[in-house]
């Protein structure tokens, strides 16, 4: 079983990056959909919304079919705002499915982020039942069939006194109550939507909920182009007393309908049972064995300095400042970071965000980080036209195993985002050339924010920044995913024809930085 | 490149479209379909007996009863055949956890479209209910004042010709108290 799932990690993965790449390509890495996937879900939610509100307006429990069909049938708004309502809930399923798939593959569903899957899968199952509800409601043709396996699927649960399969025989009216009821799930489950977004973004600081401006507003356009010239399906009025034909039905809500059908409505829930089970418990499946799970970070409190940065850069809100133990003495701050091991992912983006180099997951601290790049230097030793590849081993173009290009070294780190700017500055002083970063693109990091506080710590003067004296000139960052080596390999060339051109190496090289970044990260 | 991405981007939208509207046959057009569904109210029978010493030795002595009695409805045999070909035979007990809501009957039998001989019998099985391998009964009260009771025997014998995808109901008429064959008008029988 563990295998089997390794091996579908592994094969989502592979897709994964070359969706990531065919995107990155024709959209750029800022407006890549794929990327955004979850933010579109709720982008896509409001619209539903602000849809749905104008639907119900005309929709009537007494004639839902004559009223939907009427809607249909108003050239201006009718038409295109049901259309836009239809497509926009496919879009969301898709949206979802290609978000939970990045989790997936990236491993990111296990420790701290199991509630994260647990409420994602609990969000796609309640966007299922909005969307069966919302397809019922219609009252065509695919409505009834809907209808029917629904109700025949629970008529075995022992639920009901009655058979509910008998609402929809034909030998009286459909009950208004049953349009009420879908109705009424149909407008209250999304209220419970948003609640579970909440839930689900819940141990993550700074959620992105909304996707660029850009993307938003194509998405909503292309949908809206869509629902303008091509009218959302409409069967036939149901009957119930003819066997459905040939209908148009939603293959993102009732892809399930052809296998359902087919079998005993015991055999259905009992497939549909080992699914959830497997889908819910594949991720701690698949997680690392204890021993080899990364070890959370830790603060040390005799040099933490109590300036909050880390506090303020973790992405998953697992540090907290609390009273220094013993007080605030010998001119120390009174407060000192902590973690939360229960919500530390192990990301390390704090160890690049402390100046002091205080904090960080074992072997991974700005001070860890410093003792290995000098043994880097010392192994490889690169000259004043060498250019030195720092790559995030997850993605940065898929670089971080070697580049074999004369003058080139490449150094491989878990995320660009933990790197500490000292390494970088220790790099160009020890006499490299210069220094590419290649990072994941910033909505793509595994750890959500590692290229978004690096870029500000070399260029922006975010704290733990790039020192004033370190020669930008020789620095290049670069966002790629994983299959995307070219880009990284188009920012080396042209650092390389930079360095050359540069007049004379620096005399930095000359100066233990080692021993400046421990005396300058000193209070 | 920005063409292009225009272009995949309608064309992903178009995808989307489609598949909105994916066409699929719920049934194939050789098949039509007999459908039984009524709600059939039982006999209530209660029956009693005299508890057992070990029964009343269980219980304190303010506790014991005189008698101990069951209350029940009646269950029902169903017999549907097609053309002289049994397609459903089953015994219809009563619904709810303790067996006293009415009965309730559902079926379907797929047919071929065409003209068919539908034969329904819907008969109160006494022996099933009297479980004969108790032998302490002591008393059984029948309550047949209750004048929406279904009758004992319900019969439906009639020839019904079914267009394609067409459905025929076979339900219980409460007023006639007899059952009754419904369908649309393209497909009656």
């Amino acid at each position: 079983m563990r295998r089997l799932s390794r091996y579908l990690q592994r094969a989502a993965w592979h897709a994964l990056t070359r969706l990531d790449a065919a995107f990155n390509r024709l959209y750029g890495w800022r407006y890549n959909p794929v990327y955004h996937s979850g933010a579109l879900v709720v982008a896509l939610f409001l619209v539903l919304l602000v849809t749905g509100i104008y639907l119900l307006f005309f929709y009537r429990l007494g004639a839902p079919y004559q009223s939907v069909a009427a809607l249909t049938a108003q050239p201006w708004l009718g038409r295109w705002i049901r259309g836009l309502h239809r497509y926009a809930s496919d879009a969301a399923v898709v949206a979802v499915l290609v978000h939970a798939l990045r989790m997936f593959a990236q491993g990111r569903a296990w420790g701290p982020r199991t509630l994260a899957w647990i409420t994602g899968l609990i969000l796609l199952f309640v966007t299922f039942i909005c969307g069966w509800t919302g397809l019922v409601m219609i009252w065509d043709g695919p409505a009834q069939v809907l209808a029917q396996e629904g109700a025949r699927l629970f008529d075995v649960l022992p639920l009901f006194a009655e058979p509910i399969s008998r609402a929809f025989v034909g030998d009286r009216p459909i009950p208004s109550a049953f349009f009420f009821l879908n109705l009424f799930a149909h407008i209250a489950l999304p209220i419970g939507l948003g609640l579970l977004v909440w839930l689900h973004v819940s141990r993550v600081a700074r959620p992105g909920l909304l996707p660029p401006r850009g993307l938003l507003w194509g998405a909503i356009g292309l949908l809206t182009l869509l629902a303008v010239v091509w009218a959302a399906p409409l069967g036939a009025a149901a009957n119930l007393f003819r066997l459905p034909g040939r209908e148009p039905y939603d293959f993102f809500y009732t892809f399930w309908l052809p296998l359902s059908r087919a079998l005993p409505a015991g055999v259905a829930w009992a497939l549909f049972t080992i699914i959830v089970a497997v889908v819910l418990f594949l991720p701690w499946l698949l997680r690392p064995a204890p021993a080899q799970q990364p070890a959370p970070s830790s603060v040390n409190e005799a040099i933490c300095t109590g300036c909050e940065q880390c506090y303020l850069d973790c992405p998953y809100e697992a540090i907290a400042m609390i009273p220094r133990p013993g007080g605030a003495q010998d001119g120390r701050s009174a407060l000192i970071g902590h973690v939360d091991p229960a919500l530390c992912v192990s990301c390390g983006i704090c160890s690049g965000s402390c100046a002091p180099m205080g904090v960080g997951p074992p072997g991974r601290t700005g001070r860890d980080q410093l003792a290995a790049v000098r043994a880097f230097v010392a192994a490889a030793q690169p000259g004043a036209r060498d250019v030195v590849v720092i790559a995030c081993d997850r993605g940065g173009g898929g670089v971080a195993a070697g580049l074999s290009l004369p003058g080139v070294h490449a150094w491989p780190v878990t995320c660009a985002g933990n790197l500490h700017t000292s390494v970088i500055e220790f790099l160009v002083r020890a006499g490299a050339g210069g220094v590419v970063v290649a990072s994941c693109p910033p909505r793509d990091c595994w750890n959500r924010e590692g290229p978004k506080w690096l870029e500000q710590r070399l260029y922006h003067e975010r704290e733990a920044e790039l020192q004033e004296r370190v020669d930008r000139r020789r620095i290049r960052v670069v966002h790629a995913a994983w299959r995307e080596g070219d880009r990284v390999l188009a920012a080396v060339r042209e650092l390389q024809a930079d360095v050359t051109r540069l007049a004379e190496a620096t005399d930095e090289g000359s100066i233990d930085v080692v021993r400046a970044c421990e005396l300058d990260s000193v209070p | 490149m920005r063409s292009i991405a225009t272009v995949s981007a309608l064309v992903l939208g178009a995808a989307l479209a489609l598949l909105s509207g994916a066409p699929y046959a719920g049934e194939s057009a050789d098949h039509a379909l007999v459908r039984l569904s009524w709600r059939a109210r039982g006999e209530r029978v209660q029956r009693c007996r005299r508890p057992t010493d070990a029964e009343l030795e269980k219980l304190p002595p303010h506790m014991r009863p005189q008698q101990i009695c069951e209350r029940g409805i009646t269950p029902y045999r169903l017999r549907v055949a097609i053309d002289d070909s049994v397609a459903v035979q089953e015994l219809v007990r009563a619904g709810g956890a303790e067996n006293d809501r009415p009965l309730f009957v559902f079926a379907e039998v797929p047919v071929t479209p065409g003209t068919h001989r539908l034969a329904v019998v819907f008969e109160r099985d006494e022996l099933e209910y009297k479980n004969p391998g108790n032998q302490d009964e002591d008393s059984e009260h029948r309550e047949t004042e209750d004048l929406r009771e279904t009758p004992r025997r319900l019969t439906l014998d009639e020839t019904v010709t079914l267009a394609p995808r067409a459905i025929v109901l076979v339900a219980y008429d409460d007023e006639r108290r007899r059952l009754t064959l419904l369908a649309a008008r393209d497909s009656g029988p």
